[in-house]
């Protein structure tokens, strides 16, 4: 018995020696060879288009289909880094490593825009997305919207009970709804767009004290959306501030989907919703540019515009090209133009990312998890 | 006699090197190799092999370093932020936990080791390894489970409603595994066989002649165990504390899995969000906490001495539980339920939903593969470099040699955040053509591993008589290749079992591997931590399953050492 461990022993750590010298050194070489590194090994037949590097700060379910389409179309090798913070790109300033960067919040991409991390550039079929979801150079673009608003379980309370106004949250009484309601941690990309809008509305003080307010009221702070959704539909809480396709991917689920959602403020004197949007940008001195230019290109067309959306059910931009929701969703889908939107150009939200990241740290909301 | 000895020999040499230095080389110079012998005591090494071993020492504490000199330079009004705000809470917090679970595994681990060596609970020959099988469940694979059975949507909240009687007893459904108390009950439930292999080992060892003094003065068996055993119990329960503790400030997965906030997450986050002086301040004060643990573990085993006398050891003996029996064994099989059975379990079934939904396909695959390849080459890699530093030690002992073996423990007392940390500044800014590679990944694995090697191999070496070095050196080959030809064929068992240690902890390891993960490059763990916070178990488990089955690789020699 004891002989046979070590060999076995002996004979995996003989076995990973070969494999890492053996296929290894692709993995490292092809940050520098850019090109012809990774498709050797593989012994497929694919035409020699290197790779390309996205990070991605979108749902990783959402992005990944996208990706894998692109590869098979056009046989480019794409790595994926999901999950990538934007300042990530920042800190890589002086040793570019992403090609693309595919984020769902255009704050992050103006912000970036802004420090020069993301560059234009002349990509074909951009004139299909309307003026005010790209940057004047085009080095960023949206391709889908959303909004802000409550996802509620109707077992637990009916749309009369509800919050109308994301204002409402000031007032903690909705902290003693059945389980209460359920927000995200400050780091959250949807959050930061959220409070970036609510200080472009109502300046730095208010907006501090909405972030007090809601951590200090909130029965549950979640990593993600998703788990936002989850929590609602099972019960653990009566509502939650999510992006409307949080409701929607929600109706999906096989059971726990007897959920409704509140497109806040849309009263005359509101402010309307709050309202953001995914797209991608191009990186600066990316290191395979020509391949990110091919992916964004790529990606314009109407056909990969849906491919986009996917599985977030998400609001095309351009709803004309007809992203098809599944008949449990379309009933419920709203299309942007009949919403009372807030008035802050979606572009604006990059002047203002610095200020309200540093904002949610000085509340703490950051590193809150509950 | 030593002493002499030792300074009969460098006289011996230092009179050898005045007649070679008279003519070429100045006083100085003289001074200075004269030192440089009686730092030795007489017996340097060879410059190649000494070389080597100073690279790895300094390899092993940069990121350390880095981390510390960062945090220094991080401003005087981010640290009075960071001090007023975070600290006092996140202090609080982690202190809490830590102190709750140590002291909770200590019972259960002490209680239980006590139970299996000396009493006749029956099944004992087997229950002493299935004791030690929750090492094999990562505490944040064992988070997922007690999430999937536990949690506010899991299969107890559904039996819950279920079941009416319960809801009219006690209302709704009362358990939050997401608090302190869940968090702590797994890190618990995960950690506790650390100090149960430790208190048997020494429980084992214990000498009966002692109780029997003790009873024959009247004690009862609550008397010799509070007054005697327990005593005696203190290195090993001591050294059981500080492997805990330790654990606990460093882990992050099972942490922000059940969404808590120690040091290590809060240092996580930051750096997630690229705020790297504010992690590196948090960095500091962990660091500082982590040391202070270990201070206080060396100056509390000082005072104290304990000595088992060996030339009249009689085996202790059995003590008969008579109507304890049942409730005894009742404890034991609830302990071995909670931390064993019902984690596998629960992963076996969402294996098998994953299996029939297709989880396991070119994917799951290219992930295995990743971690087999960063972990082998990590392991390699350890193999590699442990060599010279135990080396070192052994035959050439001296303040240098022992530097070096301390430095290499730096990475592995420390949690992997922080290393994680030091490499993200180090390879980005200096190194650029490694950075985002999977050898950074491996490299940090070597830091925060090595020592797992080098006790493997200091054991095995520790069996080797330095005779046989004397003889190769006799016949003319230099210190390093006595180590290359002599002393790694001899101990290459001991070594390669360094190696799967380090191979195990590489696959299980979680938080420097997301943290320095290159693009298109996840590991099972990362898999494993990214389908469960998404709620995707089928795709979760068969990862995590895969982890806990290589991690079995290792128990045997685990079981061995202690």
């Amino acid at each position: 018995m004891n002989k046979a461990l070590k060999v076995l022993l002996f004979g995996l750590l003989a076995v990973s020696l070969f494999l890492v010298v053996g296929c290894g050194d692709d993995q490292g070489d092809s940050q520098s060879e850019q090109g012809t590194g990774d498709t050797e090994d593989e012994g497929e037949v694919v035409e020699v288009a290197g790779e390309l590097v996205v990070y991605s700060s979108r749902n990783e379910n959402f992005v990944q289909p996208l990706l894998d389409k692109f590869e098979e179309e056009t046989g480019i090798t794409v790595l994926a880094l999901h999950g990538a913070n934007p300042l990530q790109l920042q800190q890589e300033a002086g040793n570019v490593q992403a090609d693309v960067f595919i984020s769902n919040d255009m704050g992050a991409m103006g912000y970036l825009h802004n420090q020069g991390i993301l560059e234009g550039a002349d990509i074909d079929g951009i004139d299909s997305i309307p003026a005010d979801f790209r940057a004047d150079d085009n080095a960023y673009f949206a391709i889908s919207a959303r909004s802000r608003g409550f996802i509620y379980n109707k077992d637990m309370i009916t749309e009369e009970e509800m919050p109308k106004s994301i204002e409402d949250l000031f007032d903690p009484k909705w902290s003693e709804v059945e389980n209460g309601y359920a927000i995200t941690r400050g780091g959250n990309g949807g959050m930061i767009g959220n409070v970036s809008a609510l200080r472009f509305e109502w300046g730095d003080d208010k907006t501090a004290e909405w972030v007090s307010a809601i951590r200090e009221n909130a029965a549950g702070i979640y990593e993600g959306h998703g788990d936002i959704r989850r929590a609602v539909g099972a019960g653990e809480h009566s509502f939650g501030l999510v992006n409307n396709y949080y409701f929607h991917q929600q109706l999906l689920e096989p059971s726990d989907n007897n959920v409704g959602f509140i497109y806040v403020d849309q009263e005359e004197d509101q402010m309307g919703v709050i309202a953001n949007a995914a797209g991608a940008g191009l990186v600066s001195g990316a290191p395979n540019q020509e391949n990110a230019i091919v992916f964004l290109e790529w990606l314009l067309e109407p056909e990969n515009q849906v491919a986009f959306v996917g599985e977030s059910l998400e609001l095309l931009i351009n709803s004309e090209y007809g992203a098809q929701y599944p008949e449990e969703v379309e009933p419920y889908i709203v299309e942007f133009d009949e919403l009372k939107v807030q008035d802050m150009p979606i572009k604006e939200l990059g002047n203002y990312f610095e200020g309200t990241t540093n904002l949610i740290e000085d509340s703490g909301l950051d590193l809150d998890l509950r | 006699m030593m002493d002499k000895d030792n300074r009969q020999k460098s006289n011996q040499n230092e009179k050898h090197n005045a007649k070679v230095g008279e003519e070429t080389s100045p006083t100085l110079l003289h001074f200075f190799r004269r030192k440089w012998y009686s730092l030795w005591r007489g017996n340097p090494p060879g410059m190649i092999l000494l070389s080597w071993g100073v690279i790895v020492g300094i390899i092993m504490s940069i990121p350390i370093i880095y981390v510390v000199w960062n945090s220094l330079f991080a401003g005087a009004d981010r640290w009075r932020r960071l001090l007023d705000g975070r600290i006092p809470q996140l202090l609080w917090d982690t202190f809490s936990l830590t102190f709750a679970v140590t002291l909770c595994a200590l019972i259960i681990g002490v209680s239980l080791a006590w139970i299996v060596v000396r009493t006749d609970v029956p099944g004992r020959k087997h229950w002493q390894w299935l004791m030690a099988l929750p090492l094999v469940i990562p505490p944040y694979v064992g988070a997922v489970t007690y999430i999937i059975v536990f949690g506010p949507s899991g299969w107890m909240r559904d039996f819950w409603r279920d079941t009416p009687w319960l809801v009219d007893t006690f209302g709704n459904y009362p358990l939050n595994i997401y608090s302190f108390w869940g968090v702590f009950f797994v890190l618990t439930m995960f950690t506790y066989p650390y100090v149960f292999l430790i208190a048997s080992a020494s429980l084992r060892k214990m000498n009966r002649n002692f109780e029997e003094v003790a009873r024959s003065q009247g004690m009862n068996t609550s008397q010799i165990f509070w007054k005697v055993n327990l005593p005696f119990l203190r290195p090993a329960i001591g050294a059981g504390a500080i492997l805990i503790s330790l654990y606990v400030l460093s882990d992050f997965g099972a942490i922000a899995m059940l969404r808590y906030v120690t040091f290590t997450a809060a240092i996580y986050f930051q750096q997630a969000s690229f705020d790297t002086a504010a992690a590196s301040v948090l960095s500091l004060v962990l660091i500082i906490l982590t040391v202070g643990i270990l201070w206080i573990e060396s100056r509390t085993r000082r005072k104290n001495k304990y000595y088992q006398t060996t030339n009249s050891y009689k085996v202790p003996d059995t003590l008969p539980l008579g109507k304890w029996k049942p409730f005894t064994l009742l404890y034991v099989i609830v302990i071995f339920f909670l931390s064993v059975i019902l984690p596998i379990a629960v992963l076996i079934y969402w294996s098998i939903v994953g299996i029939e939904r297709g989880a396991i396909d070119e994917r799951f695959f290219g992930f295995a593969w990743n971690s087999l390849k960063v972990s082998g080459f990590a392991a390699l890699l350890c193999m590699v470099l442990a060599m010279p530093i135990i080396y070192l030690k052994s035959r050439y002992p001296s303040v240098i040699s022992s530097a070096i073996d301390k430095l290499s423990y730096a990475g592995y007392a420390l949690p992997g955040v922080i290393v994680a940390l030091g490499f993200v500044f180090i390879f980005n800014n200096h190194i650029p053509w490694l950075y985002n590679t999977f050898y950074m990944v491996a490299l940090a694995f070597v830091v925060r591993f090595l020592p797992q090697a080098m006790q493997a191999g200091e054991a095995s070496l520790s069996l080797v008589s330095p005779r046989i070095d004397e003889a190769a050196r006799s016949l003319g080959y230099p210190p390093w290749k006595v180590m290359i030809k002599v002393i790694i064929p001899t101990i290459l068992p001991g070594v390669l079992a360094g190696g799967a240690l380090v191979f195990v902890s590489s696959i299980k390891e979680l938080p420097a591997t997301l943290m320095l993960r290159p693009p298109g490059f996840d590991t099972l763990a990362v898999r494993v931590y990214y389908e469960a916070s998404e709620a995707l178990y089928h795709q979760a488990a068969p990862a995590a399953l895969l982890i806990v089955l290589v991690s079995i690789i290792p128990l045997r020699y685990l079981l061995k050492k202690y």
